[in-house]
This record gives C-alpha cells, structure tokens and sequence, in this order.
C-alpha cells in the first residue's frame, strides 16, 4: 500500500523584504527547518517518499550554501526524493539543478527529474511521471506526454507537475505553464502531485496542489502544509491527508477604529494569536490620545511577542478628547496649535497633520510629565 | 513696590552708616556734586538685589584700603501690603536676611524671593552683569544708558512676556518657546536650516540611490547570466545534434567523389597531353621532310638559273669581244691626229719666232738712227742756250727796281710841279754881267727859280737879301721833294741808269734773251730729256741691242717650206683638240679591256657553277633519298590524322567532365568540412567557456543578492519614508506653532502701545512709535519722517529710551507687578523744552511709580515739584 508524502513550492532562497533583518532571517530558517519537518513527517507517517512538486528553489543564482543547505535538510528522510524543476527553478541547460549536482550537494536517494518522462520506484510500487520546465516559461501542457508514457501495470502511475490547471485557478496564477483540468483522468494517473499554487487546494480526488510548507505571504491561501497520499493500488481513489508544515501563521488585518470597543476588540485578537505569527495591521478610522497610547503599547507588547509585527497608522486619526487635552497641559498657542491640527486632521485627512499632532502630543505628554514629577 | 529706606555701612565712601529714609511714594530727586556718593548709593540698591552675598566678585563695594570691611545694605519696601525688609552683608561677613511681613527668609531663599519678585536672575557665578538684571534692568537706569533700550528690553523678555500674559489674560502657553524649541530641534536633526534632509535622512536618501543602483548592476548581471544559460541551452543543443549529425561527413563523401573524379580527369588530361607531344612531334618530322624536299627540288630549279647565268655570261663576252677591233682602230686614229697636230705646232712656233727676231732688228736699227739724230740737235739746242744766257746775264735788270724808279720819277715830277706852284718864285733880270748870288749861286742873266727855303741873294756891292718862303705845306713840300729827289738819285744808281728810259731798254734787253735761253733748253728737252749723256749710252745701248737681235736672227733656221704650215694659234687649237681626243680614246680602250676581263670571269665562274649543279643533279643517292622522303611523308600524315582523331575524342570528354567545376567542388567540399568541423570546435569552446563562466556566477547567488539587496532597498525605503513623513510633521507642526506664536504676540504688543503712545502724545504730538514682535520700540514715524529708533539722535534716543521704561513700568504695574525706577543722571542732553515735557512725563508716571531720580544739577529739577534731598546735608 504505497504512501508518499507531497510537496510543493519552497522557494529555497527567498528573503523577506518587508521585514527587518532579523526577522527576515528568522523567516527564511523557518523554511529550512521546514524541509527537516517534511522528513519528520514523512517517517513518522512511514511515507515511501516524498514528491516536491516545483519551485524548490526561488531563483537559479541563489548562493552554494542554500542549495548545500537544502540538501542537507532532506536528510531526515532516507527513502527517495523525486525533485522537480518548477518555473523559478526550471532545468535549462546551465540551472541551480546542474550547480547542485556539480557542488555533489545531491544525496543519492534525491532523484532530480531534470528531463521529462519516468522516474520508476519500483521498490516503493511507483511510477512518477514528470513533467519538469526546461524553460522559465510554456504554454503549451507540459503533462500532455504522461498519456503516452507506458509504466508497468503494478506501479502506480503518479504524475509530477507544476502549473495552473486550466479554468481552476484564479486570474493571479500565471496564464503560463498550464495544466489540462482532466490531466489525470486522461492519462490513467492514479494521483497527479501539482505545484505553483501556494496554498493546499484540491482539483479533483486525484489531483491536488500540496502548497508551500511554510507560509511566505499574507495572502491567506492556506499555506504551510503538506499532504499525505495513501493509494491502496493502480486505480484505487487516493486517500489524502493534510498535515500542517509552516511555522508561522501570517495574518494581514485591515481595520477600521470608530468606537473604543474597536479598540478593544483589536487588541483581544492580537492577544489571541500565537507567538509564531507574523502580522501586518493597517487601522483606519480614529483614535483618542488615550486611545493610541493604549494601542502603541499593545503594539510594543506584540512585537516582542510575535515574529513580526507592522502597523500603518497613518489613515487613524488621532482625535484627542477634552480629558485628553488637560491632561497635556496644552494651554496658550500651543492649544490653538493643537485645534489647528485636529482641524486639518479631519477635513483634509492629512497625514503630516496627523503626526505632527502625535509628535506634539507626545512631548507635551513628556512635559506634563516631567512637571507632574 | 515703594522703597522707603535705604542704609548702607562699609560701602566705598561710607564707611560709616548712611541712611536714605523718609523716601516718598512718588518722585524723589536726591542730589549732590560729584564724588558725594550719588552712584555709591545706586551701586548699593543694585548690590542689594543683584548680586549674591557670597559673592567674591563684589570688590568694588570695599572701602578703599578696608580689607576687613563688610559692606552692608539695608532696604525696606512696601509691596503689596507687607513690609520687606532686606539686609545684605557682602564680603568680610556674607549675609542675607529678609523679612516680609512677619515671614524671614535667608541666604539663599532669601535672594530667590528678591529675585521673583522683581524678575531678574543671579549669576551662576562671579559679578552680575546686564543679562541678568530682568526688569529692574530695564527699570533701573545706570548714568548714560538711558538710550540703549534693546539689550535690556531682550533681557527682560520673559518677565516681561509673563507680565503680559497675565495682563491680557491670554495664556502665552505655559513653555509654548520650550516646546518649539524641541520641535526645532527634532526638526533639525532631520532637516537643515533650508529645509534640505540632513544626516541620516539625508544618508537614507543616498542609501536608496546605492541600492537601487546596485539592484540595477544585479538585475543586470542577472539578465546576462539567463542570456548565456540560454545561449548555453542552445548551443548544447546544436552541438549535441551536431554530434550526432556528423554533417562533415557527408561533406567528407562527396569530398571524395570529387576528387575520384577529378583524379580520372586528371589521368585523362595526363594522356592528351603527352599524344599531344607525340602530335607535336610527328608534325616536326613532316616539317623537318618537307624542308628537305623542298631542298632537293630547288636544285633543280637552281640549276636552270645558273644555266641562265651562263648563257648570259657567254653573250656579254661575245659583244664584248666584237667590240674590240673597233675600238682599236680609234685609238690609232686618234694617236696619228695627235702626232700631226704635234708637227704641225712646231713648224708654226718656229716661223714665229723667227719674224719676231726680223721684227726686233728692223726696230732696233731704226732706234739707233734716231737716237744719233737727237744727239745731234742736242748739241745744237745747247749751243743755243749758252748764247741767251749770256745775253741775259749781260742785261741783267731788276724789274721791280725799273717799276720802282718809274713811280719815284712819277712822283718827283708831281713833287715838283706841286712846288713850284707854292714856292715863292725868284725871277730875276739882270743886267748883263751883272751877277748875284743866290745862296750862293751866282744867278745872271734872267731867269727865276723858285724857292722853298730860306735863301740868301746877294747882291754884290748890295748886299745880302734873306728870302724866306712863307706857308706850312711849303716846308713839307720841300722835304717831300727832297726825299724823292734822293730816292730817285739812289735807285737811278743802284740800276747803274741815268734815266728811266735806258732802265726800261735794258729791262727789255733781259726779258727777250731769257725767253730765248727758256726755247732752247725746251727744244733740248724734247731730244735729250735727260740730257745729253744719258742720250749717249743710250745710244750706245741700241747698237748692242741691234748687233745682238742680228747674230740671234742669223743663227735662227728657216722653217720647212714643204709643209703647209699654218699659224701658230690654229696649230695649237688642233693639238689641243687631238690631244683629248686620243685621252678619250685611250680611256674608251681602258674601260672595254676591263669590261671585257670582267665579263669572261663571270662566265667562268658561272660555268663552273652550273657544273657543279649538272653533277650534283645528276647523282643517284638524291634520286633515292627523294624517294624516300615521299615515302615517310605518306606515312606520317596517315599517323597524324589518327592521332587528331584521337585528341579530338578525349578532349571533348574532358570537357564535358569539367574540371573547373570539378576543383571548385573540391575547394567548396573542403571548406564546408573545415567550415562545419570549426563551427562545432567553436560551439564547443563556448560551451566550455560559457560553463565556466556561468559556474562562476552562479556561485555569486546572484538572485540571492538581488533579493537580498531589494530587502535592504525596501527597508531604507521605509524609513526614508517614516522620516519623509516625519520631517514633513515637524517642519508643519513647526510652522505652525512660530506662526500661532508670533500672532500672539502681535496681541501682547497692544497694551504696550498703548501706555507708550500716551507718553509719545506728550513729547511728539503726531507721532508714532510702533512696539515690535519683540516688544521693542521699533517703527518710528513724524509726520514724513519714517525710521527705526535707533537712527535718532542721542538726546531724543535718550528721552524714547526713558518713556519707553515707563510705558513698560505701566505695563508691569498693570499687571500687578513691582516696579521701581532709578534714574541715574538722566536727561542730560536733553534741551530745555524737551526737558520740560520729560518733566511733566515724569510728575506724570510718579503717580504710578516711586521713581528716584539722582543728580548732579538740582537746580535742573527744581521745578519738578518735590524737595530735593540733598546727600551732603544727610551725610552730617
């Protein structure tokens, strides 16, 4: 009863722009440590191997020490690997696939499927017919030739492959590289492992897109996993299993603050949410002196908790509250300053006003300070 | 804040204790000459509020030489209802002590409460100086600064300021400057003084660009390196195709055909070219046979010219030799004409020269025959000539002497009678026998001469008669007469005549025997022109001659009368003639025996010849080898026509294989497999290469960096952008809060204005005096005048400087704060009438303010209203 694990999209290489260094560092670990989570899973589910479905590497030229290290992290799992070359890694004629191989960082169980056609596991009753780029882009159906590739009967006939199925996905997956809706059904596939798209979808009950094993976007996609295929023998329904990879959960929140209980709402989800998050808050709406202050701490408190934690404030207002001006001691022209900005704040929702009352509030708030003292 | 006493103790001049008392709610003009101690007790209130009692800086207040001095100050004041009482010890023994009220304070506490409440500040250490005198500063006015307002109104600033506030109950922002000064420089960190970004928002900026730039570097790198993994791609695939392909190889076949068959044709072309030789040759023998033949057929033809030749030959010899008779018989002729002619001549010169030898003897004699007749008459002809010359030398006469002696006769005769016609005539009749004498001349008879000198007559038995002929021309005449008288009687002598006649007879005589003498020498000439003697041997000559010519003659032969001689002339003419005609035949004779000679060796030879040609043609071996030349013709024309046929053939299949083609197929073969092979060598160099140099980029992890680099652009980004946004809030918040600022102290100028313009309407009706941002009198405006304050003359600065203080003491006042005015000597340049509106401005602010006013000229201020104190009187 064969059972292989599927995988996809690793992107081995990239680095997180949006972050600072160290969390980006962070990050970029957490995708290697998710290649050794894949062995772990793969021998603890007693899988006969594992299928990486594309996009193993993010670019060609991505430095020796990540291929070395992506190897390397394979090693947690001895049965075999079948790799294949996605459209960020394609096999063109000089590819990090050569440079792997040329460095020796391929252990002999990774089986690169640098060429179309069969890579037969006999031991483990597969057959896993792939249909590697061998450019950065196709547009014709690179997995048309698995009809026509004869495996022996008692094999399981598993299509490889990295693509968009046709008339599935939507508009944001390259038009490139397409895959045929009924690609397994027509080839006689009995499970067809896909790449490109980054979150676990289902096409069919034999065709599946694993996802990426560790989320790399807010694009909430369900990402981070991986599946288990358990195919009882040729043409029997594949039994598929999710299982979670990723580390981090990535949350992009888009809120509007108009009452104070919005407020604490936001912060009671914040609060919710597990250490191993990265998140992106853009708030709009308005938020008393009081209010902000409440907010940046919690903020403060999230970041050393969280792996990352950004927020753009710059469409929240800042409406201070009478209570909130005596307690600036904002007398005198500094007073009208603050009216002034509060004015420009709200009619022409302009940031600098925005923050010029923040930067005034805060160092009235310091001299309120230093004379309550 | 009304002082009412002042005491001081050990200060400069007052080492004993003065007190000032009973000090007056308003105006108090206390007064003294120089050195009274007017400034000490300034300097002293000063002291009090100043500086600080452990103040080592304080010096000046010791009197002079007191080293264990402690200069002490006492004040008490009125303020607000409570009592102060001040007492400030300074040096030696450094105290402070103040009560208001029933409240003490001391040392420090003590000046704190000073210093509030008059709004100044102590220095943190040594003497106080003007920046921190607050508003007593600008209320308390030392000797001849009255003009200079600005320093002080700026040291006064702040109390001044929350003077204000408190009087226009507007809230100037408690620390409103301290927060734009914070606002300022947290602007300033980020931006420069223009606005421009600075430091590390400026380095954020140049960060961007690095990165971007260096993206760029990357993006491009990338690009190349995908370029050449795809040319890569591509070349791996021709090669391998390549490979596989082997495309020189079939370029190597027809390489190989080609060459087969350029090889054949090559053979083929080998084989033309040597029957071609064999052609070359085979014609060379016919050429070589036919030559010979045409030798041995021209012998024949030979052997008819030399025939002819012969013949020719023969026939000249034999005209030749008809000729010959003929010719010699000429020259006989012509020899024979030639030896008659010659005979004939010498007969004909012999005859001639005989009649010339008769000719010359018949001459000669008759030359000798005449010659003796000329000697004959030439002795005649000389007898003749010696006959008139004797007769000429007998009547030799001069005839110029004859012609001479013919005129001097002539002219005595006119002498003559020309006397007698003047001189006095003598005549004379005597008697017979009778005689007298004239001049001693006995004169008789009668007769009468004339005289023409002086004479004498005597008369005998008479006497002497003098006679003296009268005139001048007389006695001229007389000599006249005389000299011709002479003249003639000598030539008369000399010609040997005693007349004219005979001279004349003579003269003729001699004329007649010299023409006779001059015929006959010429007839002597004519006979023997060169005389006689030469007539003689001449003479002599001819009968030689003559006796010569006739001997010659008779020796002379008498020519041959036989023969019919003809003369000399016509004898030569026929020689001549024979002559040339025997040369003419003589060389005709010439010319035909050489002809002749020449002609019969021609023949000879041309005999010969022709023998030689007869012999040889006749010979047997020129028969065969003729023969045998026809022979060997034959047969080599047969060859040749075979042999053509033969090239013919090949040829046309040489051509129709065409080799150029041929060769060019072979070049073009060679050069398509070196062509292809280089091609692939190429290909797989620059796969090597390409490999190599991709294996070197690719170890780089270009994509790597790129993402890497992107990363590090996007978060330079971000904070450029938090700082954009930042540095956009300051510079707004601080645009704002300097523009709320400056409003509103446009509003706390207002009460100033005012209490300033009420003391301005005093001194300058009509003008204005505008306040500035700064609380400072600024604007100042007289009728067309426009200026600032301090472009007034000293006097009026002065008199602006001091309504000024007291509009600020009436705003400080206002405000329920203390104020004091000391004047020190003021207004001293000021005139008389300006003098008198300060002093009603003056009287005028003494309702509202103790004002103590120290000088020098009291009598300045008497009219000021008040008593004077008088420091001299308070010191005794």
């Amino acid at each position: 009863m064969p059972r292989f694990l599927h995988t996809a999209d690793w992107q081995m290489g990239r680095s997180y722009s949006r972050f600072d260094i160290e969390d980006g560092a962070a990050l970029v670990e957490a995708r290697f440590a998710g290649i050794e989570k894949l062995a772990e899973l793969a021998n603890e589910h007693q899988c006969d191997a594992v299928l990486v479905a594309g996009d193993v590497f993010d670019a060609q030229t991505v430095s020796d020490r990540t291929i070395r290290r992506v190897f390397n992290a394979t090693k947690g799992f001895e049965g075999p690997w079948v790799m294949l070359p996605g459209n960020h890694d394609a096999a063109l004629a000089e590819s990090v696939w050569t440079r792997a191989l040329r460095l020796g960082a391929v252990p002999d169980n990774v089986h690169l499927a640098l060429q179309p056609g069969v890579v037969p596991l006999e031991a483990q009753g597969l057959a896993v017919l792939c249909a590697p780029l061998t450019q950065r882009h196709t547009y014709g159906d690179l997995t048309e030739p698995f009809s026509h590739y004869e495996t022996p009967d008692d094999l399981l006939r598993i299509g490889l492959a990295h693509g968009s199925v046709q008339g599935l996905l939507s508009d944001d997956i390259d038009a490139t590289n397409p895959i045929a809706l009924d690609r397994a059904e027509v080839s006689r596939l009995d499970y067809l492992a896909l790449g490109d798209w980054h979150g676990t979808k289902q096409v069919n009950e034999r065709t599946w897109y694993s996802g990426t094993h560790e989320a790399e976007r807010f694009r909430n996609n369900d990402a981070g996993n991986a599946l288990i295929v358990e195919i009882t023998g040729p043409g029997a329904t594949p039994s598929v299993t999710q299982v979670v990879t990723g580390r981090y959960q990535w949350h992009q929140w888009r809120e509007t603050l108009a009452v104070k209980s919005d407020l604490e709402e936001l912060l009671d989800r914040l609060e919710a949410l597990p250490d191993a998050s990265v998140v992106d808050l853009r708030l709009e709406g308005a938020v008393t002196l009081a209010g902000e202050e409440r907010l940046l701490e919690a903020l403060s408190v999230a970041e050393a908790r969280f792996r990352s934690i950004q927020c753009d404030r710059s469409k929240l207002q800042l409406e201070p509250t009478e209570d909130d001006l005596s307690e600036l001691h904002a007398d005198g022209y500094v007073g009208e300053v603050i009216g002034e900005l509060r004015q420009r704040q709200q009619e022409q929702q302009s940031e600098e006003a925005r923050d010029a009352l923040a930067i005034l509030a805060s160092l009235l708030k310091g001299r309120a300070q230093e004379g309550g003292q | 804040m009304i002082l009412q006493s002042l005491r001081i103790e050990q200060l400069r001049q007052f080492r004993n204790p003065f007190v000032l008392g009973n000090l007056q709610p308003g105006l108090n003009l206390i007064h003294g000459p120089n050195e009274s101690g007017k400034s000490t007790l300034v300097r002293a209130i000063r002291a009090a509020f100043f500086e600080r009692y452990r103040s080592t800086a304080v010096d000046d207040l010791r009197p002079w030489g007191d080293s264990a001095a402690a200069p002490t100050v006492a004040l008490e004041f009125e303020n607000q209802g409570e009592l102060w009482r001040l007492t400030k010890s300074f040096l030696q023994r450094k105290r402070c002590d103040l009560t208001i009220g029933t409240s003490s304070f001391s040392e420090d506490e003590a000046e704190e409460k000073l210093a509030e409440l008059l709004g100044y500040q102590y220095p943190k250490r040594g003497a106080s100086k003007a920046e921190h005198w607050g508003i007593p500063g600008l209320l308390w006015v030392e000797q001849g600064t009255g003009q200079d307002l600005e320093q002080s109104v700026e040291h006064a600033g702040d109390h001044l300021k929350s003077a204000l506030n408190s009087l226009v109950g507007e809230v100037a922002s408690s620390g409103g400057d301290e927060v734009i000064e914070a606002v300022r420089a947290q602007r300033n960190h980020i931006l420069t003084g223009t606005g421009k970004p600075r430091g590390e928002y400026l380095q954020l900026d140049k960060d961007r660009l690095a990165f971007e730039q260096t993206i760029g570097e990357l993006k491009e790198r990338i690009l190349r390196y995908q370029e050449q993994v795809d040319r890569l791609g591509k070349l791996t695939r021709e090669y391998e195709r390549t490979e596989v392909e082997r495309p020189w190889e079939d370029a190597q076949r027809l390489l190989d055909e080609a060459q087969a068959r350029f090889q054949q044709v090559l053979q083929l072309e080998q084989v033309q070219a040597q029957e071609k030789a064999t052609l070359d040759q085979l014609q060379q023998s016919r050429r070589l046979l036919e030559q010979n033949k045409e030798y041995q057929e021209n012998l024949s033809r030979q052997l008819a010219a030399r025939k002819l030749d012969l013949d020719k030959a023969e026939a000249d010899l034999q005209r030749l030799e008809l000729q010959s008779p003929a010719t010699t018989e000429r020259l006989r002729a012509a020899r024979e004409a030639y030896e008659s002619a010659e005979q004939r001549m010498k007969q004909a010169r012999l005859r001639e020269a005989r009649s010339r030898l008769e000719q010359d003897v018949k001459r000669l004699e008759q030359r000798a025959q005449q010659l003796s007749q000329n000697l004959a008459k030439a002795g005649e002809y000389q007898q003749q000539v010696e006959n008139a010359r004797q007769q000429a030398r007998e009547n030799r006469i001069d005839a110029a002497e004859v012609k001479r002696l013919k005129v001097a006769e002539h002219q005595l005769n006119e002498a003559t009678i020309r006397s007698s016609a003047i001189a006095t005539r003598f005549s004379w009749n005597l008697e017979p026998e009778r005689s007298i004498t004239l001049n001693d001349d006995a004169l008789q008879n009668r007769g009468e001469q004339q005289l023409l000198d002086e004479s004498r007559v005597v008369i005998p038995g008479v006497g002497t008669l003098g006679i003296t002929p009268g005139g001048e021309s007389l006695a001229s005449t007389r000599r006249k007469l005389a000299t011709l008288q002479q003249t003639v009687s000598e030539l008369r002598a000399s010609l040997g005549v005693d007349s004219v006649t005979s001279a004349e007879n003579r003269l003729s005589d001699f004329e007649k025997a010299e023409r006779a003498q001059q015929h006959a020498q010429e007839l002597l000439k004519s006979v023997a022109p060169a005389g006689i003697d030469p007539l003689v041997v001449e003479q002599r000559e001819a009968k030689r001659e003559l006796e010569n010519a006739t001997e010659k003659l008779a020796t002379t032969p008498n020519s041959d009368t036989s023969i019919d001689v003809p003369d000399l002339a016509t004898a030569e003419a026929a020689f001549e003639q024979t002559a040339s005609a025997l040369t003419a035949a003589e060389s005709d004779d010439q010319k035909h025996r050489t002809a002749l000679m020449a002609v019969q060796q021609t023949r000879d030879t041309a005999k010969a010849e022709w023998q030689r040609l007869v012999d040889q043609e006749q010979s047997p071996e020129r028969q065969q080898q003729l023969k045998q030349i026809a022979e060997e013709l034959v047969a080599i024309e047969q060859k040749t026509k075979a042999l053509e046929e033969r090239l013919e053939a090949r040829s046309r299949e040489i051509l129709e294989a065409r080799p150029d083609l041929l060769k060019q197929d072979i070049e073009r073969y060679q050069s398509t497999i070196r062509n292809l092979r280089q091609t692939q060598e190429d290909r797989g160099r620059e796969l090597r290469d390409i490999k190599v140099r991709l294996e070197a980029w690719g170890a780089e992890g270009l994509d790597e960096q790129l993402n890497e680099q992107e990363a590090e652009l996007e978060r330079c980004n971000r904070r450029y952008q938090e700082l954009h946004r930042r540095a956009q809030a300051l510079e707004l918040l601080l645009t704002l809060l300097t523009e709320k600022r400056q409003a509103l102290t446009r509003r706390l100028q207002a009460p100033l204005q005012r209490h300033l313009d009420h003391y301005l309407s005093v001194l300058f009706p009509h003008a204005t005096l505008e306040v500035d941002e700064h609380l400072r009198p600024g604007t100042f405006t007289r009728g067309a005048e426009l200026g600032q304050v301090t472009e007034l003359s000293f006097g009026a600065r002065e008199q602006m400087g001091l309504i000024s203080r007291l509009a600020y003491a009436d705003l400080l006042r206002e405000a329920g704060r203390p104020t004091l005015v000391i004047l020190d000597d003021t207004l001293v340049h000021s005139d008389e009438e300006r003098l008198d509106d300060m002093k009603r401005i003056l009287f005028d602010a003494a309702t509202r303010h103790q004002i103590l006013l120290f000088t020098c000229h009291p009598e300045k201020w008497q009219d000021l209203g008040v008593p004077p104190v008088d420091i001299q009187a308070l010191k005794a």
